[in-house]
């Protein structure tokens, strides 16, 4: 850019080529591999051109796995944790950050912690609230109508009645509610916003008050405005987010008709049991199939990424 | 907003779809049916129900393949605990103690007598009904898809060395892999993975060694595992041996083929399998494989007995209406029926649950088909002597846990990473470890 | 952060904050509460009667040796795997930052791993990285044995090292890149004025000012290679050879989910939950406090 640095150069495209086959030749020879039958796939080594099989693996491993009731299912879960939570993330950031409270601090501590325990390691329990999503609520409902008469129990006096409320039960399983709403609820997207708030300068807010305008007011005409490019990329991360959701999907839906493309991908080679042999062509063609969509949405957002990560870092 | 038109579009489109499936099956009444196969064998599970769906009009299945038969249990344990469980599941053998204790099930033996089904239980061959069985002989599950272990051999390899059949021994058996191996026959005489199932399962019950006390568990919760101290220590050994000398080889799904996939392609002499892969190696040989299958060799001098049953029985949940047992007890009648029984090995390497089935597939000549030769192996491998209490089967426990314990002591010794006796007794502590603790956990209740 | 101008009505930042408070508490802090329960109960797989056993399990967790090796593996494949994944990620950033031809391409394709589920990957990398099968098997073919991670731990860790890592740097890397972007062109090239080559600029001038996104990317790097290596492990080794790859969450679901054993499992989740927040309390402590936002 400013100085010739031609032996630097030389060294820089190097690396960089370097990189370019670490990061495109896993995928290449997904798809090589993708192309070939059943025989030539198992070949070692295999070989490193395509094959004359692509068009009959795929075929088949799209109607095999009915991958088109999938793609709509992944697309609407995708779309709505999307959505959801970018909405929800602006403004729980918003009052993060531009508010002043004495809970302030707690409040981005108990969001906050939530990105350190994976869906994994309490996933029976969250099973457990997917099937009735308001038992939470009833039971610390039922904890408060009913602390009264514990604590007299505690000192003694006995006999009080004991409220037993019933709320309606909410099943969350096999619906988009239940796939959608959990992602929602992860700070991913909460953590990336603060990030940006906290780089928008003061002055702005300063001069918004200056102008009369309350909170929401310059929450919608000033704050939305800068953040556009930032959504642009939180839309990205959390788009492959939900789209690669693998774990809660293969939980929640037990109905095949509401599962997803990536839970698929565990279909494709069969479990350890009896040794039965993977069919690495069609189970690489498939894989291709489901990372597709995610890899074109971030190609096409790329730009709108970096963008976005700029205004952030500013 | 543009994602909000995708997201109306997406759920008119789904409505529709939904809409339409609804109407094509109105008035039938539903029940769920959970099953753990995946794979070609996941195939003929769904092809089944659709059998069934299409045999009348009344009741229909909606059959939801879980993605493996471990999966299947822990599925449908999530889902009862919160009341979303199917009314049957397909669970395997390892987890039929966690469902005799769980206090969720409907009892085979009363649902048939309360849905006056047509299942004869004394038809079940015994080596099946006996595994499933309590220890007082009742059937609390309904036995279904059913194999049990074969040695599978490469003919042509055995004859290279002067063998024309299958080994009876494991002295001859290991005698021929070493001769096969230092004659460069194949590249490797025998493979195997880590699985418990052949080696530890299959070999303690031929040889009628126990591998806990108690009769393998069934006389109580108590039991103690034991199997460090019986020849199969020794069986482990030997295996051990094979691979330092170069004769055999670890092949697991991991190292990227398949102790299967080794077979078929010729580059490995012995396998042991089960017998419902007789049908998968039919399909994935290659072209001329000259190959077939034998009863598990013996140490020399053992007086042999049956081999066990594999496979998963059908269970019946609690908590669901009349309306959805009266359709269970429909497609468990329709699936249990000889027709269909005699239907299953013809998809798959499966064997014939019910003697009768057996009975008419042999006068058909099904055994005597080339493709199907060495099937009545399977049947005389478990039907060899009467079970004894040893070899009637395995109530541990918790077993799918100690089944994972054992494997990564075994791993461990096979990649030289411990002394193989160090490594059993390692499981052996390990195992108990678990089975204590699940002592403690059903403590007050007793094995049915 | 308090230094900032605010607003002053609380009742609207409650409400604000209010829809995450209510699925964070749904989603996340009744099933953790009910994983506290359980891990000072005996939970049978079906339910039912609990039993109260005090601190039994954690004394069982803790006096597990295999415990302690899901420990040891876990802390050794969070530093590895984001060590690795941050070296190449701030190389290739600054690489594609000094914009030499076709750099667009570069930044591009370096982008990609990014949006492949950790599942895929896993089973991308199982059959590249299979011994007997798939590409590098050749390898094996003149040197036997060299490479086997089904049945070398070591091998294995590596493996699901460079799986993980291969997905996280492209993350990283944009992120990176951005911040150097966000470098205003004028104070780079007045510091080439005076001299500074394009080494000195980087370690001088841009890395300094990188350091958000540094504790940025420090922070998910660590967290994810504790949560998302889920799936790769799940896939590639399935924990073994031997529980070479055993890591923490794996055990948990696999002491839990696959083996039933739900007190066990909530033992450890409470303890891995207890050992990563303070983690990035730590981190927060003593590396945010370092870093200047502008």
């Amino acid at each position: 850019m400013i100085e010739r640095t031609p032996v630097l150069n030389f060294f820089t495209h190097l690396a960089m080529l370097v990189g370019i086959i670490l990061a495109a030749l896993p995928i290449y020879i997904v798809f090589v591999a993708s192309s070939h039958d059943f025989q030539t796939v198992n070949i070692v080594p295999m070989p490193l051109t395509p094959g004359y099989s692509l068009v009959e693996n795929y075929t088949k491993v799209w109607t095999k796995s009915d991958f088109g009731t999938k793609f709509v299912n992944s697309f609407i879960v995708a779309t709505g944790v999307t959505i959801g939570k970018i909405a929800i993330a602006a403004i729980t950031a918003f009052s993060i950050v531009f508010f002043n409270y004495r809970l302030k601090m707690l409040f981005f501590w108990l969001i906050f912690v939530t990105l350190m325990l994976p869906l994994e390691v309490r996933i029976v329990p969250t099973y457990a609230v997917a099937a009735n999503a308001l038992s939470p609520i009833q039971g610390v409902l039922n904890g408060l109508f009913n602390a009264p008469a514990l604590l007299l129990g505690l000192i003694g006096i006995e006999g009080l009645p004991q409220v037993a409320l019933k709320l309606p039960e909410w099943n969350l399983l096999n619906s988009y509610t239940g796939l959608i709403l959990p992602l929602v609820a992860t700070a991913t997207g909460t953590f990336l916003f603060r990030q940006f708030f906290l780089t928008v300068p003061a002055e702005l807010v300063e001069a918004s008050k200056m102008d009369g305008a309350g909170p929401i007011r310059f929450f919608w005409d000033v704050l939305l405005p800068l953040s556009k490019t930032n959504m642009a990329a939180l839309a990205t991360i959390m788009f492959v987010y939900a789209w690669n959701q693998y774990l809660w999907p293969l939980l929640v839906t037990t109905r095949p008709e509401m599962t997803t493309a990536t839970m698929q991908l565990q279909k494709l080679v069969p479990g350890p049991l009896f040794g039965q042999p993977p069919v690495w062509n069609e189970a690489m063609a498939g894989t291709l199939i489901v990372m597709l969509p995610p890899l074109l949405v971030v190609i096409f957002m790329q730009g709108y990424f970096v963008r976005g990560l700029i205004s952030a870092d500013k | 907003m543009n994602s909000r038109t995708l997201v109306a579009a997406g759920l008119s489109a789904i409505a529709t779809i939904a809409g339409a499936s609804a109407a094509s099956a109105q008035n039938r009444v539903k029940f769920d049916y959970w099953y753990g196969l995946t794979g070609q064998l996941g195939e003929v599970m769904a092809l089944h129900c659709k059998r069934f769906n299409d045999s009348q009009t009344r009741f229909e299945a909606v059959c939801t393949g879980q993605g493996g038969y471990d999966k299947a249990e822990q599925n449908t344990i999530a889902a009862f605990r919160s009341r979303q469980h199917p009314t049957i599941v397909q669970i395997y053998d390892a987890g039929t103690v966690n469902f005799m204790l769980s206090g969720a099930t409907y009892n085979a033996v009363n649902f048939v007598k309360d849905f006056n089904m047509k299942v004869k239980w004394d038809d079940f061959f015994p080596g099946i009904s006996n595994y499933y069985a309590t220890s007082k002989g009742e059937m609390w599950s309904f036995p279904y898809n059913s194999s049990t272990a074969l040695l599978y051999f490469n003919k042509d390899h055995f004859a290279k060395v002067g063998q024309n059949e299958a080994p009876k021994t494991i002295e001859s058996w290991f005698d021929t892999v070493r001769k096969i191996k230092a004659g460069g026959h194949a590249e490797t005489g025998f493979c195997f993975d880590f699985d418990t199932w052949m080696p530890l399962e299959q070999f303690s019950a031929i040889h009628n060694l126990p591998i806990a006390t108690r009769n393998n568990g069934y006389d109580g919760l108590d039991a103690e595992m034991t199997f460090n101290k019986t020849k199969f220590a020794d069986y482990m050994k030997d295996w051990k041996k094979l691979l330092d000398e170069g004769a055999a080889k670890i092949q697991t799904a991991q190292t990227g083929k398949t102790i299967l996939q080794a077979f078929a392609d010729g580059s490995c002499s012995t396998m042991l399998s089960s017998v419902a892969n007789h049908g998968v190696m039919h399909s994935t040989a290659k072209q001329g494989l000259n190959w077939g299958v034998g009863m598990l060799p013996v140490y020399a001098g053992t007086e042999r007995k049956n081999s066990l049953v594999g496979g998963a029985s059908l269970w019946v949940m609690a908590g669901k209406s009349k309306e959805e047992y009266e359709a269970a007890a429909a497609f468990l009648d329709f699936v249990l029926s000889t027709p269909e029984v005699k239907w299953m090995p013809t998809v798959t390497g499966y064997i014939p649950i019910t003697q009768s089935a057996f009975k008419a597939l042999d006068n058909e000549g099904f055994y005597g088909q080339p493709d199907k030769q060495g099937r009545e192996i399977a049947m005389q491998s478990l039907t060899f002597t009467p079970p004894t209490p040893i070899s009637r089967g395995i109530r541990l426990g918790n077993f799918t846990q100690i089944r994972a314990e054992i494997r990564s002591e075994l791993e461990a010794a096979f990649t030289g990473k411990k002394d193989m006796q160090a490594a059993l007794d390692e499981a052996v502590s390990r195992s108990n470890g678990i089975l204590r603790r699940f002592e403690q956990t059903f403590r007050g209740k007793q094995l049915p | 952060m308090d230094r900032r101008a605010t607003f002053k009505s609380t009742w609207l930042a409650f409400a604000l904050i209010a829809p995450q408070l209510i699925l964070v508490f749904i989603f996340f802090y009744w099933p953790a509460a009910q994983s506290l329960f359980w891990a000072l109960t005996l939970e049978a797989p079906f339910g039912g009667a609990t039993q109260f056993v005090g601190l039994q399990n954690f004394e069982t967790v803790f006096s597990d040796k295999l415990y302690w090796n899901s420990v040891r593996v876990s802390i050794l494949f969070a530093l590895s795997s984001t060590t690795l994944t941050m070296v190449m990620a701030l190389l290739l950033a600054s690489f594609v930052d000094r914009q030499l031809a076709g750099y667009r391409v570069y930044r591009f394709v370096y982008f990609w791993p990014y949006a492949i589920a950790a599942p895929a990957v896993g089973l991308a990398f199982r059959f590249i990285f299979a011994p007997d099968a798939g590409f590098v098997s050749s390898i094996n073919k003149v040197f036997p044995n060299l490479w086997n991670p089904a049945l070398d731990g070591l091998d294995a860790f590596i493996l699901i090292v460079i799986a993980n890592s291969w997905k996280m740097i492209a993350y990283s890397f944009i992120f990176f890149l951005a911040g150097l972007q966000a470098i205003p062109r004028t104070i780079t090239e007045a510091a080439a004025m005076d001299g500074a080559g394009v080494l000195r600029r980087l370690w001088d001038l841009q890395l300094p000012l990188l350091a958000p996104t540094f504790f940025f990317l420090l922070v998910i790097n660590i967290t994810e290679s504790f949560v998302d290596s889920f799936g790769i492990v799940d896939i590639i080794t399935g924990g073994g050879p031997a529980r070479a790859t055993d890591l923490m969450v794996f055990k948990i679901y696999s002491d839990g989910f696959k083996g039933l054993d739900y007190s066990m499992a909530a033992a450890q989740s409470i303890v891995l939950m207890v050992l990563v927040v303070s983690l990035t309390f730590v981190q927060f402590r003593y590396v945010e406090k370092r870093v200047h936002y502008a």
